[in-house]
C-alpha cells in the first residue's frame, strides 16, 4: 500500500464517564486509505473512540488530527454510520430523504435539499443495492436494510475518512457482502475507513490493519503483524492482562 | 346565523385556531423526540411565572404575563437539565418532578395573591383552566404574532429540527450546534405553550401538545404530512370549540376545545388505514386460526437457529413446504403471519422470523416442554 | 446521630408543635369576644354591632373575591381560636363549606347571616332547586335580617355585653331602613328604559328585584364559572338591541370579560361604555368612602345612577 499520508491522528485521548476511565491515553495513526477494524471486549471503549474522535463525546485529554489539522467538527472530513440500535426507526420518513439528510452538511443554514441532492441520494443508494427502496417508509425495514441506509447516508458526504460502528452487527449474508464491497471500493479510491467489529474471525479478512483496544491501546498496526494470540489473548483476557503487565512495567516482577 | 360575522366568535375562533396550529405542528416534534411530557411541565410550570408577575408588577397586560410564563417555563427546563445531568434520575422523572414542584408553588404563590385588594381583578386563577371568551383584540393580536413567528421559524429550520427529532448524533458530526437547536425548540414550545394559556389555561394546555402530534402519526408515514395534519386538526379544534361554545349556551370554551380535540383522536386511533384499531382487527379477523399457523412459524424458527450469526438469513418457500403438513396453503399462511408481524421477507422470496416471531416460537417451545427441534 | 438527622428531628418536631399549636377550643369568654367574619361585609356588620367589645378578624378583605377564596393554613388556625366565626352563607364562600362545617364540630359558633332571611324571599338559582342566590345583602331591606340575626347571636355568646349589641344592632338595622328608602328613591329617577343593569356576574339580581331594574350578569351566580362564547355573545346582543350606554366591571372580577363584552358591543354597533366599578362581593379598600357596607351601597347606587342618566342621550 503506497504511503497517502496520515489520514487521522489521535495522541493521548483520554475520556471518563464520571471518574470513571473508558478511554485511557490513545494513541493511534492511521494511513490515508488503510481499512482499519477497531477490536475489543465489551465496555472496552471502541464506540466511544470514534464518537469522542468526532468530537460527538467530550474527552478529558488528548488531541486528533485530521490530515494534520485539529479535527473540527462540520468540516466534512468524517462520516460517520452510528449504530442502527441507537436510532428511533418509527420515525415517519422513507429511505430517500435519510440518505439526504447527508447532504445537509453542505446546505448550510436555510436551504431546502433539491433535486441535485436527491440524485446523489440515489447513487448513493444504488451503491448499497437498495435503489429500489427509494419510498419505503424507514419502519417497514428489515436490520440489514437499516445498515445499507445508514451506510448509503455516509456514502453521500463524499468525506475521505469513514468511521463506522458495528455495521456488520446482526445483519444478512447479502448485507454483509455489500457493505465489504462498498468499503473495498472506498479503500480503493484512497479513502480512510475505520470500522468497529465483533466478529473476529472476519478481521483479516475485511481489513487491512487493526486496533486492539481495551480502555488501553493495546497494540495496533498491520493485521499480519499485530493480530496475534498474544495480542488477543491481552485484549480479551479481561483487564487481568493488561494490569498484570502494568505492574510488570512499573514494579519490575 | 351568521358565524364568520359574529365579533366575539371571530375573535375566539382565531386565538384557539392559532394556538391549535402552533401548539400542533411543534407538538409533533416533541411527540417524535419521545418528550410529549415536556408540554405538560411547560405548561404546569408557568404558573409561578404568571403569579411573580403580577407580584412584582401588579399588571395584567398581556405581554408582561406571557413573558413571566415563558421564564418560568424556560427555568423548569434549565433545571430539569441540571437534575438529568448531575444525577441519576431519568429524564421523565426529573420532568414530573419539576412540573409537580412549579405547580405547588405556583398555588401557593396563589393562595398568597388571593388576600391582596387588586387580586381578583387579574384574574390569575383563570389560567389554570383559561377563559377564552374573555380574549380580547389585543390578546389575539400578540397571540397570532408568537404564533407565526413560532411557524415561521419551524418553516426555515426544518431540516435541522428533522435531523434533531431522528438523529441528533448525526447531526453532531455534520457540525451542526444540536444543542443550541435544543434549546430553540424548547423555547419554541414555551412560546407555543404560553399563547394557549389563556384559552385553555394550564391544567389542559398539555393535550394541545400531544394530542394532535398522535392523532397525524396514525395517518401518514411522512414528516411533512405529519405536521401539516397536526396543525390542522388544531386549527379544527379550536375552530369547532369556539364554534360550538358560541352555539351552545354556558359552554365554556377551553374545555370544549380540548374535548373535540380528544375525539379526534380517538377517531384516528380506532379508524386509521393500516395503524388503526379497527383495520387491524378487520384484517386479523380474517386470518387463519392460530393453530395452522404455529407449525410453519416454528419451521422457520428451526432453520432461522441453524444461522445464530444472521438473524435475517432468509429461506424460501420451497424449503419449507418440503418440512410442512402436506396441503397447507403456504403461500396463505406466511402471508398472515406477515400481517401478524411475526416473519418478514428479507430478499426475493426469502423469509425469516422477526423479534416478534422468534419470542413467539421460544414460547411455544416453553409450553411444549420441547427442547431443541 | 450525625447532624443532618438531628436537624431533620427538629424540623419535624417543630412542625408538629406549630401544626397542634394552633387547635384550642374556647370554652368561655375571657376579655373580648374574638369573632371571625369571613367577608369584609359581614365583617363590616360584626364590627358595626359588635362594636369595641369584640375582637375582630376579618378573612377577605377588600377586593377579594369570596367565590374563589381558599383558606390558607393561617385562617383555618385564626377560625379555630375564635368563639364565633360569622359568614354570609348560602354558599357564597364556596371554597370554604368544609372548613366552616369542621368549625362547627369543633364547638365554635357559626352564624350564617344570608340564612337568616326568611326563605320565601330568597332566590333560587335557575336550574337548581335547593341552590339559593347568595347576594342577599343589596337588598338592604332583607340584609336587616341578617343584621338582627347577628344581634341576637352575639347577645346569646356573649350575655354581659347584650345591652351594647341590642343597642347598637337596633340602630343599624334603623340606619338599612333608612338607606332602603334612599336607594329606592335614587333608582326611581332614572328614566325607565335606563332601569337595566349589566354586570361581570350574577351579585346583583337581589338589588334588580328590589329596586325594580333589570339585571343581567356575564358569569352566573359564581364567578367560578367560565363563560362560553354564546353567553358573551347574547349578552352583548341584549345590550346592542337595548341601547345601553353602560355596563360595569366588579372590583372583585377581572375586568377583561366585561371588556370583551364591549369589544363586542361595539363590534356589532353599539355604543357603550364602562361606566365604572361597582362593589359586589367586598366592601372598597379602607380609609376610602366605600370601606363601610353603608358607604359601600351609596357609592354603588351613585355609580350606576350616574352612568345611566348622564351618559348619551
Amino acid at each position: 500500500m503506497e504511503d497517502r499520508g496520515v489520514a487521522l491522528e489521535v495522541e493521548d485521548l483520554t475520556v471518563a464517564y464520571s471518574d470513571q476511565p473508558v478511554l485511557w491515553d490513545i494513541d493511534l495513526v492511521v494511513q490515508a486509505g488503510d481499512k482499519m477494524a477497531i477490536v475489543g471486549p465489551n465496555g472496552a471503549g471502541k464506540s466511544t473512540l470514534i464518537k469522542a474522535a468526532m468530537g460527538l463525546v467530550p474527552s478529558v485529554a488528548g488531541e486528533v488530527r485530521v490530515f494534520g489539522r485539529p479535527f473540527a467538527k462540520g468540516r466534512g472530513e468524517i462520516a460517520y454510520v452510528p449504530q442502527r440500535s441507537s436510532l428511533e426507526w418509527d420515525f415517519p420518513t422513507d429511505v430517500l430523504d435519510v440518505v439526504t439528510m447527508g447532504t445537509y452538511g453542505s446546505l448550510g443554514w436555510f436551504r431546502r435539499p433539491g433535486a441535485a441532492e436527491r440524485d446523489r441520494a440515489r447513487k448513493a443508494l444504488d451503491e448499497v443495492t437498495m435503489g429500489a427502496f427509494e419510498r419505503r417508509p424507514i419502519a417497514q425495514l428489515s436490520g440489514g436494510q437499516q445498515q445499507r441506509v445508514l451506510l448509503a447516508r455516509a456514502l453521500v458526504q463524499e468525506a475521505p475518512i469513514l468511521m463506522l460502528d458495528e455495521p456488520f452487527q446482526g445483519v444478512d449474508a447479502p448485507t454483509e457482502q455489500a457493505i465489504v464491497a462498498v468499503l473495498d471500493r472506498l479503500s480503493d479510491d484512497g479513502k480512510t475507513v475505520i470500522v468497529v467489529h465483533h466478529d473476529l474471525q472476519t478481521v483479516p479478512e475485511y481489513f487491512d490493519s487493526v486496533l486492539l483496544l481495551n480502555v488501553r491501546a493495546i497494540e495496533s498496526g498491520p493485521v499480519g503483524d499485530v493480530f496475534t494470540e498474544e495480542n488477543l489473548r491481552l485484549t480479551f483476557g479481561g483487564r487481568v492482562g493488561v494490569l498484570a503487565q502494568l505492574a510488570e512495567a512499573e514494579t519490575g516482577h | 346565523m351568521d358565524f364568520l360575522g359574529d365579533y366575539t366568535l371571530r375573535i375566539v375562533a382565531l386565538g384557539s385556531g392559532v394556538l391549535g396550529a402552533a401548539a400542533g405542528a411543534l407538538g409533533c416534534f416533541a411527540y417524535l423526540r419521545r418528550q410529549s411530557l415536556v408540554g405538560d411541565a411547560l405548561s404546569h410550570a408557568a404558573l409561578p411565572g404568571i403569579a411573580l408577575v403580577f407580584l412584582l408588577t401588579g399588571s395584567k397586560a398581556p405581554l408582561p404575563i406571557m413573558i413571566g410564563a415563558a421564564l418560568a417555563g424556560w427555568i423548569a427546563t434549565l433545571a430539569v437539565r441540571l437534575v438529568v445531568r448531575r444525577s441519576r434520575v431519568p429524564y421523565d422523572s426529573a420532568l414530573g418532578m419539576a412540573l409537580a414542584v412549579f405547580f405547588g408553588f405556583g398555588l401557593v404563590l396563589l393562595t398568597l395573591i388571593q388576600k391582596r385588594p387588586d387580586a381578583a381583578q387579574a384574574g390569575l386563577e383563570s389560567f389554570l383552566f383559561g377563559q377564552a371568551a374573555s380574549l380580547l383584540r389585543e390578546d389575539v393580536v400578540v397571540m397570532s404574532a408568537l404564533g407565526a413567528a413560532c411557524l415561521v421559524v419551524l418553516a426555515l429550520l426544518w431540516k435541522e429540527f428533522k435531523l434533531l427529532s431522528f438523529d441528533t448524533e448525526f447531526g453532531e458530526s455534520l457540525g451542526r450546534p444540536m444543542r443550541r437547536l435544543d434549546g430553540l425548540f424548547t423555547l419554541l414550545l414555551v412560546v407555543a405553550v404560553v399563547i394557549g394559556l389563556r384559552t385553555v389555561g394550564v391544567v389542559l394546555m398539555s393535550a394541545m401538545v400531544v394530542a394532535p402530534a398522535a392523532a397525524a402519526r396514525q395517518v401518514t408515514d411522512r414528516l411533512a404530512p405529519m405536521v401539516i395534519i397536526a396543525a390542522a386538526i388544531g386549527v379544527f379544534s379550536g375552530v369547532t370549540g369556539a364554534v360550538l361554545s358560541s352555539v351552545i349556551p354556558h359552554l365554556p370554551t377551553g374545555p370544549t376545545i380540548v374535548l373535540v380535540l380528544s375525539t379526534v383522536v380517538v377517531i384516528s386511533l380506532v379508524f386509521a388505514p393500516k395503524r388503526g384499531l379497527l383495520w387491524r382487527w378487520i384484517r386479523l379477523g380474517r386470518l387463519q386460526p392460530a393453530a395452522a399457523l404455529d407449525p410453519v412459524l416454528m419451521h422457520l424458527y428451526a432453520l432461522s437457529l441453524q444461522h445464530p450469526e444472521e438473524p435475517d438469513h432468509g429461506h424460501g418457500l420451497a424449503v419449507l413446504r418440503t418440512m410442512s403438513p402436506t396441503g397447507a396453503d403456504l403461500e396463505r399462511v406466511i402471508g398472515d403471519l406477515e400481517a401478524r408481524g411475526l416473519v418478514s421477507a428479507v430478499g426475493e422470496g426469502l423469509w425469516a422470523p422477526t423479534p416478534i416471531g422468534r419470542r413467539e416460537a421460544e414460547r411455544n417451545l416453553d409450553r411444549e416442554g420441547e427442547v431443541g427441534s | 446521630m450525625t447532624t443532618k438527622l438531628q436537624l431533620l428531628i427538629l424540623v419535624f418536631a417543630l412542625a408538629t408543635v406549630i401544626g397542634c399549636g394552633g387547635g384550642h377550643q374556647a370554652d368561655q369568654v375571657q376579655g373580648p369576644l374574638r369573632v371571625v367574619a369571613t367577608t369584609s361585609i359581614v365583617g363590616d356588620l360584626a364590627r358595626s354591632i359588635g362594636g369595641d367589645v369584640i375582637e375582630l378578624d376579618t378573612l377577605m378583605g377588600a377586593g377579594v373575591d369570596p367565590h374563589l377564596y381558599k383558606p390558607s393554613a393561617g385562617d383555618v388556625r385564626v377560625m379555630a381560636s375564635a368563639q364565633m366565626i360569622v359568614y354570609s352563607g348560602l354558599h357564597l364562600e364556596g371554597k370554604m363549606t368544609e372548613v366552616l362545617a369542621e368549625m362547627g364540630t369543633r364547638g365554635v359558633e357559626t352564624v350564617e347571616v344570608a340564612s337568616c332571611v326568611p326563605a320565601e324571599s330568597l332566590l333560587a338559582v335557575e336550574g337548581y332547586d335547593t341552590l339559593h342566590d347568595p347576594h342577599v345583602w343589596f337588598d338592604v331591606g332583607l340584609w336587616q335580617h341578617a343584621a338582627a340575626c347577628l344581634r341576637d347571636a352575639l347577645i346569646r355568646v356573649d350575655p354581659e355585653n347584650a345591652n351594647g349589641y341590642q343597642e347598637r344592632g337596633d340602630a343599624v338595622i334603623t340606619e338599612f331602613a333608612d338607606l332602603d328608602v334612599w336607594v329606592r328613591e335614587r333608582v326611581a329617577a332614572l328614566p325607565e328604559n335606563r332601569r337595566i343593569l349589566v354586570t361581570a356576574h350574577d351579585a346583583f339580581s337581589y338589588f334588580g328585584r328590589a329596586y325594580g331594574m333589570e339585571v343581567r350578569g356575564l358569569l352566573g351566580v359564581s364567578t367560578a364559572a367560565e363563560a362560553g362564547t354564546g353567553d358573551v355573545q347574547a349578552l352583548a346582543a341584549f345590550i346592542a338591541d337595548r341601547g345601553l350606554p353602560a355596563v360595569f366591571i366588579e372590583s372583585s372580577v377581572p375586568p377583561r370579560y366585561v371588556e370583551a363584552l364591549t369589544e363586542a358591543v361595539v363590534a356589532r354597533g353599539g355604543d357603550v361604555l364602562i361606566g365604572g366599578s361597582l362593589y359586589s362581593d367586598a366592601l372598597g379598600s379602607p380609609g376610602g368612602p366605600a370601606e363601610t357596607y353603608v358607604g359601600t351601597v351609596r357609592a354603588n347606587v351613585d355609580t350606576i345612577v350616574g352612568a345611566l342618566s348622564g351618559a348619551g342621550q
